[in-house]
């Protein structure tokens, strides 16, 4: 088998003398020793699992071929034990100050009082929810279900490049590729204490029924989504299906009597938690945006008075907002009187005016994203742009400065990934998943994505983007 | 209980993943037929082409069809397999079937999901490939009857007897009282002809076909022998309390399901159309068939069909 070493940023698996890290000495013998016709033949057998179970995304804006696989590469990260303490902990540390911050912003608003975020910055973004100031969501969790995305430096450091604490999707693919190793390859799980993953399910419904206003009455939990043409329908389906809960869509749904319920063949059940998987705006036409035909008219009065559940909290979205993201080492401290323990990338701000000057000087150096956009949409890539297009785009900012934050390309981390019959490095960037129940538990693993373009940065599913499975080993005397 | 759109999806998964068993078989037997007869009466294998363009129709006036017979023949083999825009083709119901499947997805097992997944990729591949022979098309048509097949086990062997399944087999079994009604409409009127116009051996020949067109065959044999008498065909596909093709055997089959479906309160409105339906059938006779009222029956059929389809639409799924 062919392998070629990374000429740039950190090799997950070669060190920079092009030797094996010593976690992946033992995959490495067992790859060496299949031929390529085997590997080969088991790509395929992979690829049609994938078909056959109808494992997919949907892309946005193509006439056909809407459905599409999302591409799996058989080579697994290895994360051990005591990095991934520190991924862990780091996690624990942050999602626990995103809660304190949305409690407080929906609440008290001190951290605006004490000026630890600019209040502006706050109240100005679309993703905060004036109507929800003073409505506080049960047990004061408004982040059940977060997914950070993490990059490591050309050092092999760990940092935060964003937190999702709206819909992250992902999970349901880090279940299933789990299984479709274990499937084509399972000569790999012998030499190594993976720890397991597949009680993503259970643990993510504990969650939900933590949150039940009627805990004693068997609350009823449902998966809510905007149906078959949203992206990620697949994994709505998957996980309602793990669940045993229904899926439901905004139809299925009706408000009487301050209540929830859902349209049955033979009448109406009442319905306690509901984890959408739909935009706060959406959620109710009556509430927030008027025309959508996805929501239930009336749901949020229910969530006001308590008798609802929405996981994750409406307004919960403001947390990932990128601008926010800046101020989360602060935030740490301020609520937790912490240093971060997971390092995040420097960032600048459009809506300071020193930052934007500096954006605007160091276009060519630096990656633009839009703060409320995800996907790898509304982004630009400076280093790559032609100067027309960073002409164009800096035009653009100067009309919505507060929309725009920058930071510099921080190279992503490559992993070796099976390319044409060979191993070459190609870029990767881990989601780790966190859940906020009674506790707040971090999946050991996660959806490492991978960009299949030789050369590209853009790990997005929607654009060219593939994933792998991610192992997280046990300790050593565990 | 489930919910109403879950049982609208489930319904027409039923439905349509029937209706591609129906147009997949009819496609087979009809190319067999077809070719069968090419050589000694051209003028029937285009009237079986154009038969089976009525049974599934795509809205065209038959004025519409080709004149030659080796271009109706083959516009024919690809509307009803491959084409995705008519709407009775293979890929197109059994798109349809996936499409309520990805919608109902947490209803369905994984053996179910899969079996059906699979069997839409197989015309679905074909779609971006020329059909390359008859020899060839026959084989992949038969693949996917096969994979239908497969698909309709899964769903008899690991779905659980719940309301969900109910529904599922109720969309099966009015497609299939309803299309093989359809098929005897469009059939009969020639096969009852006073003076067949045709060889005797021909005549048996198409009376065969419509008893394997309607996967009767050797259930009419078991019940009647080998002889075919157009009165005994007729008397099993209509009549036959055991066939499962026959009309009394499918109105009983959805009156049944929808018996289960309402559980022990009143009587609901489909299954008052359906049960009435499904007595008319069980009352008639062979008279019937000697007076000659077998086609304004089946006109009778097929409208009760249709009121049962409305009123179960507007019941459960509040459509």
């Amino acid at each position: 088998m062919q392998w070629v070493n990374a000429k740039s940023g950190f090799d997950e698996i070669f060190d920079p003398h092009g030797r094996p890290r010593p976690h992946y000495g033992p995959l490495l013998s067992i790859l060496e020793s299949f031929t390529r016709e085997d590997v080969e033949r088991r790509e395929r057998l992979q690829k049609l699992a994938l078909m056959s179970q109808g494992i997919t995304f949907t892309v946005y804006g193509e006439k056909e071929g809407l459905e599409r696989i999302f591409p799996f590469d058989f080579v697994p990260r290895i994360i051990p034990a005591a990095e991934w303490k520190t991924i862990q902990d780091g996690l624990v540390q942050r999602i626990t100050t995103l809660n304190l911050f949305l409690l407080d912003i929906y609440q008290d608003q001190k951290c605006l009082t004490d000026r630890i975020v600019p209040p502006e910055l706050i109240l100005s973004r679309k993703e905060y929810k004036r109507e929800l100031l003073g409505v506080i969501p049960p047990r004061k969790v408004f982040t059940h279900v977060v997914g950070t995305d993490i990059i490591r430096s050309d050092t092999g450091e760990y940092l935060v490049l964003e937190d999702n604490s709206r819909c992250p999707s992902g999970v349901s693919y880090v279940l299933e590729n789990r299984t479709l190793l274990s499937r084509v390859f399972p000569e790999f799980f012998g030499s190594y204490p993976v720890r397991p993953i597949k009680d993503y399910p259970t643990l993510l419904l504990d969650t939900l029924l933590y949150v039940a206003p009627r805990p004693s009455q068997s609350p009823v939990v449902v998966v809510l989504s905007p149906g078959i043409h949203n992206s990620a329908y697949f994994e709505h389906s998957f996980l309602a299906r793990e669940m045993g809960v229904p899926l439901v869509e905004g139809r299925d749904l009706l408000v009487e009597g301050n209540h929830v319920f859902m349209r049955r063949t033979h009448g109406k059940r009442q319905v306690d938690v509901i984890y959408r998987r739909i935009d706060d705006d959406f959620l109710d036409p009556l509430t927030f945006r008027r025309n959508s035909m996805l929501g239930v008219p009336g749901l949020l009065n229910v969530y006001r008075e308590g008798n609802v559940a929405l996981a994750n909290a409406p307004g919960a979205g403001v947390a990932d907002d990128k601008s926010v993201y800046a101020f989360m080492p602060e935030l740490i401290r301020y609520y937790l009187g912490e240093e971060p323990l997971l390092p995040q990338v420097p960032t600048y701000l459009g809506c300071r005016k020193d930052d934007f000057q500096y954006i605007a000087e160091h276009l060519g150096e630096l990656v633009v994203k839009t703060t409320g956009d995800a996907g790898g949409y509304g982004m630009l890539m400076g280093p790559f742009a032609s100067a027309k297009e960073r002409e164009a785009y800096l035009a653009r900012m100067k009309k919505d400065p507060g929309n725009y934050i920058a930071q510099p390309l921080v190279e992503l981390s490559l992993h070796p990934t099976h390319v044409n019959g060979r191993f070459e490095p190609r870029r990767v960037d881990l989601r780790p998943f966190i859940l906020y129940g009674d506790r707040i538990r971090v999946l050991p693993g996660g959806l490492t994505r991978v960009a299949l373009r030789a050369g590209s940065y853009v790990v997005n599913s929607s654009q060219g983007g593939g994933s792998k499975d991610t192992w997280v080993l046990a300790p050593r005397d565990a | 209980m489930i919910l109403s759109r879950v049982a609208d999806g489930l319904y027409w998964m039923g439905r349509y993943l029937e209706r591609s068993e129906h147009v997949t078989r009819l496609l087979l037997v009809t190319e067999e037929l077809a070719t069968e007869v090419l050589g000694l009466d051209e003028e029937l294998a285009r009237v079986e082409w154009s038969d089976m363009r009525a049974i599934f129709p795509d809205g065209e006036p038959p004025e519409a069809q080709p004149r030659r017979l080796a271009a109706l023949a083959s516009a024919s083999v690809y509307d009803l397999s491959i084409n995705p825009g008519h709407p009775n083709s293979v890929f197109f119901s059994l798109k349809k079937a996936r499409d309520n499947a990805r919608t109902v997805r947490e209803a369905l097992t994984t053996e179910v999901f899969v079996n059906l997944n699979d069997t839409y990729r197989e015309p679905e591949g074909q779609t971006r490939r020329q059909i390359a022979d008859h020899a060839t098309f026959r084989g992949a048509l038969g693949t996917t009857h096969r994979g239908i097949l497969s698909t309709v086990g899964a769903i008899e062997h690991t779905l659980t007897r719940d309301a969900g399944w109910l529904f599922l087999k109720l969309g099966e079994s009015l497609e299939r009282v309803y299309r093989s009604a359809v098929i005897l409409r469009v059939k009969l009127p020639a096969l009852l002809s006073p003076e067949p116009k045709i060889d005797l051996p021909l005549f048996y020949s198409r009376w065969r076909g419509l008893l394997r067109g309607l996967s009767s065959l050797e259930n009419y044999r078991g019940a009647f022998g080998a002889r075919m008498e157009p009165a005994d065909v007729l008397h099993f596909l209509l009549f036959d309390p055991h066939a499962p093709r026959s009309l009394r055997y499918g109105a009983a089959a959805v009156k049944d399901y929808l018996d289960r479906v309402s559980g022990a309160t009143e009587l609901s409105q489909p299954a008052r159309i359906m049960g009435k339906l499904a007595a008319e059938l069980s009352y008639e006779d062979r008279d019937l068939i000697r007076q000659g009222a077998c086609l304004p029956f089946l006109d009778h059929v097929l409208g009760e069909i249709g009121r049962g389809h409305d009123a179960l639409s507007t019941l459960y799924f509040g459509t």
